[in-house]
C-alpha cells in the first residue's frame, strides 16, 4: 500500500506518465487507486506527432499495469516521510511474514 | 407443408422479410392450391363445418413428430425453459406447479412473431389444411403456448373482444407439444367438427369461461371427446388476461394490443377478419406487421439474455462484488487509527504535515460500500416498486446484514493466498484490491532456517557495509518506535477542559518548584546554563507550552485572571521571572489578557480585577526587572524576554510604562549599541526584538538611534 499511499498525496499536481509503449503523458493526476489505476485530466502527449490520433484526447483512466514510470514533481515528494514510511512498510511485511 | 413451417421452427429464421414479399392480390391460385371456392370464410365453402380435421391431421403426425423432434434438437433450451413457465392460475395443473424466478421473463419476444405468422394466415386464409400443421410447430415456437390458451383467445376476439395479448402464459403440460400431436387418433374427433381446427378446441375453453355473447353453442360430440375438467363457471372472460403473468411485469416489449396505429386493426389470427378488411386496410397491416416483426426480431435480439439471471442470482452477483469492495477497504475503515496509519502512513502524516487534506478521494471504500448500499435501497424504496415496497426495503437489509457478515468472515478466515487443486499444473493465487495477486511467488526461507545464516553473516563482518546499514536501520526503527510513542503522550489535546485547567493550575502554582525554573537559575559566574537544564528547558518549551498556549488562548477571562493570581500568591515572581520558562508563561496570561481586552470580551468587573493583579505583579516585579535579562547581552538569547516586557508594556499604564523604561533603559541602550557591531541581518533581528517593546509602550528603536 506504500505506492497507493505515496501517489494519494499527489492528485492534484502534474505529473508525467510514461507508459509501457512509450507514450508519454504529462497530465494533472486525479485520482489513483489500489491497483495504481491512474485517473489524468488536462492531459498533454509528449511526441504528440507520433500519436496523432491523442491529439483529441483530454483526460485518461490509465490502468497500473501499462504504466512503466510516473515522474513526480519533486518539491511535492517528502523524502524523509517516504523514507520513514518505506521502513514502516519493510517492517509491516516482515510482521506479516512471519 | 414442412417447408411452410421451416420459418417458424427457429425464431431467428423467422423474420426473413416474408412479410415484405406478401403481395395480397396474389391470391389467385389458391383455389387451385387447395380446392377451395373463392375467398370465403371459414365457415363457407368447401373447407366447412364439416372439415374432417382430425382425419387428415392424421396422415401428416408422423410429419410433424420429426418436425418437434427437429425443432428441439435445434432449440434445446426453449424446451427447459418451456418446462419451468408458470401455471396460469386460472387452470390448475399439478404436475407443473413449481414457480420458478422466470415468469417475468417469459420471453415476450414470442408475442410479436405469433402475429407477424398471423399475417401469413391472413393471406392463405383458405388452406385449412396448413393451419392444424402449423399450429404446434408454431406452439414449439413459441415456447409451448398451449393450444388452449391459443382457442379461447381466439374465441374471445370472434366474440368482438378487444384482442387479448397473444398467450404468453404457457402450458407446461404441453412442453411437448409432440406428444401432444404424435397420436391425434386417440382423440377420436367427429366429422362435425368446426371448420377452424382450433375453434374445436375453442369450445372447451368455451366451457371453461362461458361468455354471454358466444353465439356458437359448443359441439356436444366434441365435448364428451375433449373429456375437458370441470369448468369455472361465471369466470367472465376478461379474466383472461389475468392469466398472463408477463402483462403484469414491467414489459420489455409493449403489449400487443396498444401498438401504434395497428391498436385498430384487430390482430389477424383468425382468418375471417381479414376477410372484412378493405385492401388498403389490408396493405396497410402488412405494413405495420412487417415493421413490428423487424422491430420485435431486434428486440429479441436484445433481450435475448433476459431470464438468463434471475433477480435472486443478480443480487447474489452484486453481494460478491460488495464484499469484494468492503473486505478490500473495510478493515482499513473500520480498524482504529493506527491501523490506517500503518497501512497509509506517507499519505495520513504528509497530509497532516501539509495541512488539511485537499479535495481527495479520501473516503475509503468502505464507505462507499455503505453508501452504495443505502443509495440503493432508497433507490428501490424511493421509486415505489409497486410489487414489493417493502420486500425490496427488507432485501436491501438482508443485503447489507449479509455483507457485513461476509466481511467479518473473511477477516476471520485464515488468509489463504493460494489454492493448489491435487493434479493440477499450476496454481490459483487469490488477489483482493489490497493485496492485488503476486507476479512472482518466491518462497520465503522458514523462519527456523532464516535467522541461521544471518546471524553467521553478521558475526562474519562486523564491519562491511550491510551491518552497517542494518545498524543504522535499527536506529531508525527505534526512533520510530519512539515517535509510535510519543503520539501516545500527547494526552493533553485529549483530555477534557476540566483536566486541562487542572494541569494548567497545577503547573502554574508549582511554576517555581519546576525543574525547569527551579534549576534553571542562573548561577552566579557561569554564563550559561548547563547543557543538560538547556536542553530540559528546550523540551519543556516544545512539549508543554505549546499545548498550554493552545489552551489558554481560549481560555476564559477569569480563568487568566485566576491563574495571575495564583503566580502571584503561590510562587516567588522573581525567581520566576528570571527563567525562560517562568517568563513564557507570564507572557502568555498577559497577552492573553490584552487580547481579550481588544476584542471588548472582558467585563468591566473583570477587567478591574485583572488591573488589581497586574499592578501587584508589576510591583513585584520592577527589582528585579534589571535581573531578568540573565544571559549576556551578546548571547542573543533574549527574545523571550522582551516578549515579556512588551506583554508588560501594552498592559502597563503610562506611569508603569515608564517606570518599565527607566528600568531596562540600560539594556535597551547596550542592544541598540552591540546591533551595531553585528552584521547587517543579526542586528535587525535584534533591534527588532528590542522593537516589540518599544513599540508596545509606544516608542521605537529608530528614535534612540
Amino acid at each position: 500500500m506504500l505506492f497507493f499511499s505515496f501517489f494519494k498525496t499527489l492528485t492534484n499536481q502534474t505529473v508525467t506518465i510514461e507508459l509501457k509503449n512509450d507514450i508519454r503523458i504529462r497530465g494533472i493526476l486525479k485520482s489513483v487507486d489500489q491497483y495504481l489505476n491512474i485517473k489524468l485530466d488536462d492531459i498533454e502527449v509528449l511526441d504528440l506527432d507520433k500519436y496523432p490520433h491523442l491529439s483529441s484526447v483530454k483526460n485518461m483512466f490509465i490502468r497500473g499495469s501499462v504504466v512503466r514510470y510516473v515522474m513526480l514533481p519533486r518539491s511535492e515528494v517528502d523524502v524523509g516521510l517516504l523514507e520513514d514510511a518505506t521502513r514502516r512498510e519493510a517492517a509491516n511485511q516482515a510482521g506479516k511474514a512471519r | 407443408m414442412t417447408t411452410r413451417e421451416l420459418p417458424f421452427i427457429d425464431f431467428e429464421d423467422t423474420y426473413d422479410g416474408l412479410g415484405d414479399q406478401l403481395d395480397d392480390d396474389q391470391d389467385a391460385f389458391n383455389d387451385d392450391t387447395f380446392g377451395g371456392g373463392g375467398p370465403a370464410g371459414p365457415s363457407s365453402g368447401a373447407v366447412g363445418k364439416d372439415f374432417d380435421f382430425f382425419g387428415k391431421t392424421a396422415t401428416v403426425a408422423d410429419a410433424i413428430g420429426e418436425e418437434q423432434i427437429r425443432y428441439a434438437l435445434q432449440n434445446p433450451q426453449a424446451v427447459p425453459v418451456a418446462g419451468q413457465q408458470v401455471q396460469p392460475a386460472a387452470q390448475p395443473e399439478p404436475a407443473f406447479s413449481k414457480r420458478s424466478g422466470y415468469e417475468k421473463y417469459s420471453d415476450p419476444g414470442f408475442i410479436p412473431d405469433l402475429q407477424a405468422k398471423s399475417s401469413v394466415w391472413g393471406v392463405s386464409q383458405k388452406k385449412p389444411e396448413p393451419m392444424p400443421m402449423s399450429m404446434p410447430a408454431m406452439s414449439a415456437a413459441r415456447k409451448m403456448m398451449s393450444l388452449d390458451e391459443v382457442e379461447a383467445q381466439m374465441q374471445m376476439r370472434n366474440q368482438g373482444y378487444q384482442p387479448s395479448p397473444v398467450p404468453q402464459a404457457m402450458h407446461p403440460h404441453l412442453a411437448d407439444p409432440s406428444a401432444y400431436m404424435r397420436h391425434p387418433q386417440n382423440i377420436p374427433l367427429p366429422d362435425g367438427f368446426p371448420t377452424i381446427p382450433p375453434r374445436g378446441h375453442a369450445s372447451t375453453a368455451r366451457k371453461r369461461w362461458p361468455s354471454p355473447g358466444d353465439a356458437s353453442p359448443p359441439l356436444p360430440g366434441c365435448r364428451k371427446c375433449m373429456a375437458p375438467p370441470p369448468g369455472i363457471p361465471g369466470m367472465p372472460p376478461h379474466l383472461m388476461q389475468g392469466n398472463h403473468p408477463p402483462q403484469n411485469m414491467p414489459p420489455q416489449v409493449p403489449p400487443p394490443t396498444s401498438r401504434g396505429p395497428n391498436g385498430g386493426l384487430p390482430v389477424i389470427t383468425d382468418p375471417q377478419q381479414l376477410v372484412h378488411l378493405t385492401e388498403e386496410q389490408r396493405n396497410a397491416y402488412l405494413v405495420e406487421d412487417a415493421k413490428r416483426a423487424k422491430r420485435n426480431h431486434k428486440i429479441f435480439l436484445l433481450s435475448r439474455g433476459n431470464g438468463l439471471m434471475t433477480p435472486q442470482d443478480k443480487n447474489f452477483i452484486t453481494r460478491i462484488q460488495l464484499q469484494q469492495l468492503v473486505a478490500a477497504a473495510g478493515n482499513v475503515a473500520d480498524s482504529d487509527p493506527e491501523a490506517v496509519l500503518a497501512e497509509d502512513f506517507y499519505y495520513q502524516v504528509y497530509s497532516q504535515i501539509r495541512g488539511a487534506p485537499r479535495q481527495h478521494p479520501h473516503q475509503p471504500l468502505g464507505h462507499f460500500a455503505q453508501t452504495y448500499l443505502l443509495q440503493t435501497g432508497n433507490r428501490i424504496g424511493g421509486h415505489g416498486n409497486r410489487r414489493a415496497f417493502h420486500s425490496a426495503d427488507n432485501h436491501m437489509q438482508r443485503m447489507q446484514q449479509q455483507v457485513q457478515r461476509a466481511v467479518e468472515a473473511a477477516k476471520a478466515k485464515p488468509k489463504n493466498k493460494q489454492l493448489i487443486i491435487e493434479g493440477s499444473l499450476g496454481k490459483i493465487s487469490f488477489s483482493n484490491a489490497k493485496a492485488p495477486k503476486p507476479m512472482l511467488n518466491i518462497k520465503r526461507p522458514d523462519s527456523s532456517e532464516g535467522p541461521r545464516p544471518k546471524k553467521l553473516h553478521s558475526d562474519l563482518s562486523l564491519s562491511d557495509r550491510k551491518s552497517i546499514l542494518t545498524n543504522i536501520e535499527g536506529v531508525y526503527s527505534g526512533l520510530m518506535s519512539m515517535e509510535d510513542m510519543e503520539r501516545h503522550s500527547r494526552i493533553f489535546r485529549h483530555i477534557d477542559q476540566e483536566q486541562r485547567v487542572t494541569i494548567l493550575t497545577m503547573i502554574v502554582v508549582h511554576l517555581d518548584s519546576l525543574d525547569v525554573v527551579h534549576l534553571a537559575q542562573p548561577v552566579p559566574g557561569e554564563a550559561q546554563l548547563s547543557v543538560a537544564m538547556r536542553e530540559s528547558i528546550d523540551l519543556f518549551s516544545l512539549a508543554v507550552m505549546p499545548s498550554l498556549l493552545g489552551y489558554v488562548n481560549e481560555a476564559p477571562f477569569n480563568i487568566i485572571i485566576g491563574l495571575l493570581g495564583l503566580v502571584i500568591a503561590q510562587t516567588h515572581v522573581q525567581t520566576v521571572a528570571r527563567t525562560k520558562v517562568g517568563l513564557g508563561i507570564l507572557t502568555m496570561l498577559l497577552s492573553r489578557a490584552e487580547i481579550v481586552k481588544e476584542a471588548g470580551q472582558a467585563s468591566e468587573v473583570d477587567w478591574q480585577q485583572w488591573v488589581a493583579k497586574f499592578n501587584v505583579l508589576f510591583d513585584t516585579l520592577e527589582p528585579a526587572l534589571a535581573d531578568i535579562f540573565t544571559s549576556s547581552i551578546n548571547s542573543g538569547d533574549d527574545m523571550y524576554v522582551w516578549q515579556f516586557l512588551a506583554a508588560v508594556g501594552i498592559g502597563a499604564s503610562p506611569e508603569q510604562q515608564q517606570r518599565l523604561v527607566i528600568a531596562v533603559k540600560d539594556r535597551v541602550m547596550e542592544t541598540v549599541a552591540y546591533s551595531k557591531t553585528l552584521p547587517a541581518d543579526m542586528a535587525s533581528s535584534r533591534l527588532g526584538n528590542v522593537n516589540l517593546f518599544m513599540r508596545a509602550i509606544g516608542l521605537d528603536v529608530e528614535l534612540l538611534g
